[in-house]
């Protein structure tokens, strides 16, 4: 008996195409002995697939001709049903079961996949799954709600105003005044909830922020203006745990070619294919003074902890290389690569990563599985009489 | 009366007889089903319940009679049979079972078998007189053959499981061995058997929470405690990634628990007690003894034992095996792991778990009350240990053992009376251990409501008076609730020269309830003990 696990990916999310080379990486990492994997792509539409052929990478080029391969597959929301079901039915009976999960790695990247959302239906499932729950992922991808909770559990962000779009169009003058004033010039603007830098540019002055804000805007309702860091050094440091038992791993540098590290830098770097994302250059160990890189670690284990974080995720960090001064930027909870090349360095190789995050997905499940959620009693069964006041006292779970 | 009349007459008995033989052997499967599919209990039950003589079959017997005798006329006979069989059937269709059958796909293969054998039972007799007969004729045998089958239902009961016997071993071995594949294709799998006379269930819970905060577990569930009940709970629970699988072992022969072991090869193995349970299929203790050290002897040389040395059965038997540890609350002398300093609270109970071999101390807080829980926490605490778990880790779980409803569980009401629900709690050990717990509450009054202990055999008298001793020292007043044990219960108590006791008498648990009413007041210690099933009151 092998644990079987579902390894999600694809998804619709602008970081589509990295999911899939982060996934066939993960997968080829598990280790077989132990387990056996099921492949879940889903496509651009929302659509899911499953299929030996998806283990390969090559295949992607030829998408229809991948699909034609695979078998078109749904998870009911019934608790407790672990069944992969195919959607075409057969002549006789209902929908055949392709495939039974014990536990699901989900492997999305940016949206419907790293912010909750997809979180949300493995629970409704009641499936184990590894990294974040709806809560942590959720405020994990929104940076403004990121940034709020950080400062206010005392882990150093920069400077930002947020505001809607809506705002945006009604009070920009007030909101320029007011980003002015708290930020002053170089600001960065983002869109509160793209990851993979999309939509992010910087600007120098007020036509340029003019000009970004309504270029982000086509990416997301929320916004954020922070302030710019000039001469910055941008330094990444992976959290493996839960809450309560984490470690963090050495810190990497990303070599950046322009201003901002760019969707070309971070994914494309300079081959092309599946190897493109971990051989974007990068300098592991970052070459860092052991008290700086010691105080990037802790920052970036508190980010996790406060941010009630589970699995492997990666906190990106700012540092200002004129005062030394170090934010925490960002949290990715569903890494690129799984973040793998950072704790292979750190001596975990990335079969045992593939193994912890199991282990942790089961513990968790556990852990929930003793708190009450609802009670057996049916309240509206319930009399008086001493029967029902001494035995038929209210239940837990 | 014209011919048309008696023609439908008789075509509506003979309808009418086939209805009470399918719904009688549907009842009888119950009847199988609740004696575990077993013909020799069956035909106990049938013994001691009287069913097979019972009027309506007696009657049925008579009406036959009737029908095969020439000297009574088919036109009287053949309504009686009629007015009969829509009596029995009225009956059969109408009847509400406490336990009604589960048809599981065993007592489905069953009925389907029991219906082919009467069938064939009838054509057989049926066919050869009716050929050639006219329809009254033929409507007159159907309806003796089908009487005769109703009567003999409870034959075709017996012969229908007697030859679903092979198959139903073939699908058992089936079982069998798919889980023995399961547990075989999982080597990580740490095995642990519990077992004893007393304690078992709350141990393997304790030791399952314990476990659990650092390992993925799966214990049996329930009373799941044999060989079928291990082989459905790995077939139906166990996950491939499960680390500890803790097994329930119960036993009321010498060989049951042996025949659990071979199935699933425990590692380590706790025995919490050796006592009189079950004395009479066992015949001695020395054969309780020899059956739940069974366990102790499947252990592998590098597996560990952990054995109760509070009872003296237990601390007796030599273990060269393998590596025992012995534990003990009471009886210390030649004990490893002992509990010191105990402390009873309002909140429950605070103790030192200390190994008298490497001095390690460990301090634990439970919201469990007894002695005997502390007890089972150190059997589970030892364990843990052996796994490689941290006392932080084992403290905290011990912190948030649930009390198991109704097993000495301590609630605190809005008015301030502490209650103790000892409901479920009907042998003589358990309930002595709620005396001992109610005796250390020293707030207010102290008020038992019992009923007594049933089910105890010839003992039954004594272990009564003698819990009316316990009584006499524990409480300020006991309620007795019922008369199936008052006298008994009422002697001990007035034994005790020097008890203080009050006693008051109830008919039912209401009563009582009313009674506690005018009685209790902020600070007083209620303890319900033992609350009986409906049949006893």
């Amino acid at each position: 008996m092998k644990t079987n696990i579902g390894v999600f990916f694809g998804g619709r999310s602008t970081e589509h195409e990295i999911s899939v080379i982060s996934a066939s990486q993960a997968m080829h990492a598990i280790n077989r002995d132990r387990y056996d994997v099921t492949p879940i792509y889903i496509t651009k539409q929302g659509r899911w697939y499953t299929g030996e052929a998806l283990l390969d990478v090559a295949n992607y080029r030829n998408l229809p001709e991948l699909l034609k391969k695979c078998t078109e597959v749904y998870m009911r929301p019934t608790y407790g049903d672990y069944n992969l079901y195919g959607t075409k039915k057969p002549l006789l009976g209902g929908n055949p079961m392709i495939a039974h999960l014990d536990v699901v790695i989900p492997v999305l990247h940016g949206s419907n996949g790293e912010d909750g959302i997809f979180e949300g239906v493995l629970d409704t499932i009641g499936i184990p799954y590894a990294g974040c729950n709806v809560l942590a992922s959720a405020n994990g991808m929104d940076k403004i709600t990121m940034k709020m909770i950080l400062g206010a559990c005392g882990v150093p962000v920069v400077p930002y105003v947020w505001f809607t779009d809506k705002q945006w169009f009604a009070q920009r003058d007030a909101l320029i005044e007011e980003i002015e004033k708290k930020i002053g010039y170089p600001v960065i603007v983002k869109p509160a909830n793209l990851g993979s830098s999309v939509g992010i540019g910087r600007a120098a002055d007020r036509q340029q922020l003019i000009a970004k804000v309504d270029e982000a805007e086509k990416y997301s309702t929320r916004l954020i203006v922070e302030h710019m860091v000039d001469n910055l050094k941008e330094i990444n440091c992976s959290v493996l745990g839960d809450c309560d038992d984490y470690a963090t791993s050495v810190c990497e540098e990303p070599i950046k070619s322009g201003e901002i590290l760019s969707y070309q830098d971070k994914y494309m770097g300079g081959t092309k294919g599946a190897q493109g994302m971990q051989a974007s250059q990068k300098r592991i160990p970052a070459d860092l003074p052991e008290k700086v890189s010691d105080r990037i670690r802790y920052l970036a284990g508190e980010t996790f902890r406060v941010l009630s974080c589970h699995g492997v995720s990666r906190v990106d960090v700012i540092m200002d290389q004129d005062n030394g001064e170090i934010y925490v930027n960002e949290i990715n909870t569903i890494p690129g690569s799984l973040s793998f090349y950072l704790w292979e360095a750190t001596g975990i190789p990335f079969d045992k990563l593939m193994d912890r995050l199991v282990a942790l997905a089961i513990k968790r499940k556990r852990e929930m599985e003793r708190k009450t959620v609802s009670y057996d009693q049916n309240i509206f069964a319930l009399s008086g009489g001493v029967k029902g006041g001494i035995k038929g006292g209210m239940k837990s779970r | 009366m014209s011919t048309t009349v008696i023609y439908i007459i008789y075509i509506l008995t003979a309808l009418m007889a086939l209805v009470p033989f399918p719904a009688e052997l549907k009842r009888d499967l119950m009847m199988l089903q609740q004696n575990s599919y077993r013909n020799e209990r069956y035909m106990r039950w049938l013994r001691s319940s009287g069913d097979t003589t019972s009027v309506i079959r007696l009657m049925g017997i008579v009406v036959l009679l009737f029908l095969l005798t020439p000297m009574v006329p088919a036109v009287v006979s053949m309504p009686c049979a009629f007015l009969y069989c829509g009596c029995v059937t009225g009956r059969l269709l109408g009847a509400i079972y406490k336990k009604p059958l589960v048809w599981t796909n065993r007592a489905k293969r069953i009925y389907s078998v029991q219906i082919a054998l009467a069938l064939f039972a009838g054509v057989a007799v049926a066919l050869p007189l009716s050929l050639g007969g006219a329809i009254y004729t033929v409507c007159h045998i159907i309806t003796c053959v089908a009487i005769g089958l109703y009567l003999l239902s409870h034959s075709i009961t017996m012969a229908a499981n007697w030859l679903l016997k092979p198959v139903e071993t073939h699908i058992n071995n089936r079982y069998y061995n798919e889980a023995a594949d399961m547990l075989r294709s999982m080597p990580d799998l740490k095995v642990i058997g519990v077992t004893g006379s007393y304690g078992k269930t709350s141990t393997k819970h304790y030791l399952h929470r314990i476990l659990s905060e650092q390992f993925d577990t799966l214990m049996t569930p329930g009373s799941f405690n044999t060989p079928m009940g291990v082989i459905r709970t790995v077939r139906e629970m166990m996950k491939p990634y499960n680390e500890v699988f803790i097994v329930e072992m119960g036993a009321k022969q010498v060989g049951d628990i042996k025949e659990i072991c071979d199935l699933v090869h425990p590692q380590m193995g706790i025995v919490t007690a050796v006592g009189e349970q079950h004395l009479e299929s066992f015949g001695s203790i020395e054969n309780v003894q020899r059956t739940k050290f069974e366990l102790v002897d499947a252990l592998p040389s590098d597996g560990l034992a952990v054995v109760n040395n509070d009872f003296p059965m237990c601390a007796s038997r030599p273990v060269s095996n393998v590596e025992c540890i012995r534990y003990a609350v009471t009886d210390t002398d030649g004990a490893r792991y002992v509990a010191e300093d105990i402390k009873y609270g309002a909140d429950g109970t605070e103790f030192t778990v200390v190994d008298r071999e490497n001095g390690m101390h460990l301090r634990l807080h439970t919201r469990l009350v007894g002695e005997c829980n502390i007890s089972n926490l150190i059997a589970a605490v030892i364990i843990a240990l052996r796994l490689g778990m941290n006392g932080d880790k084992i403290a905290y779980a011990v912190e948030h053992i649930e009390q198991v409803e109704h097993r000495l569980n301590v609630k605190r009401t809005a008015g301030g009376i502490t209650i103790i629900d000892d409901a479920y709690n009907s042998n003589p050990t358990g309930s002595k251990m709620a005396m001992d717990v109610l005796r250390q509450m020293t707030s207010g009054k102290r008020i038992v409501i019992t009923p007594g202990m049933i089910e105890l055999g010839d003992r039954q008298e004594e272990l009564n008076y003698r819990l009316g001793t316990y009584i006499a020292t524990a409480a300020d007043i006991a309620i007795i609730v019922g008369r199936y044990n008052r006298q008994a219960l009422t002697d001990g108590i007035a034994s005790v020269e020097g008890g203080q006791c009050r006693v008051e008498t109830a008919d039912t648990f209401a009563e009582a309830q009313l009674m506690l009413g005018s009685i209790a007041s902020s600070g007083d210690t209620v303890l319900y003990e033992n609350d009986l099933p409906d049949t006893f009151k």
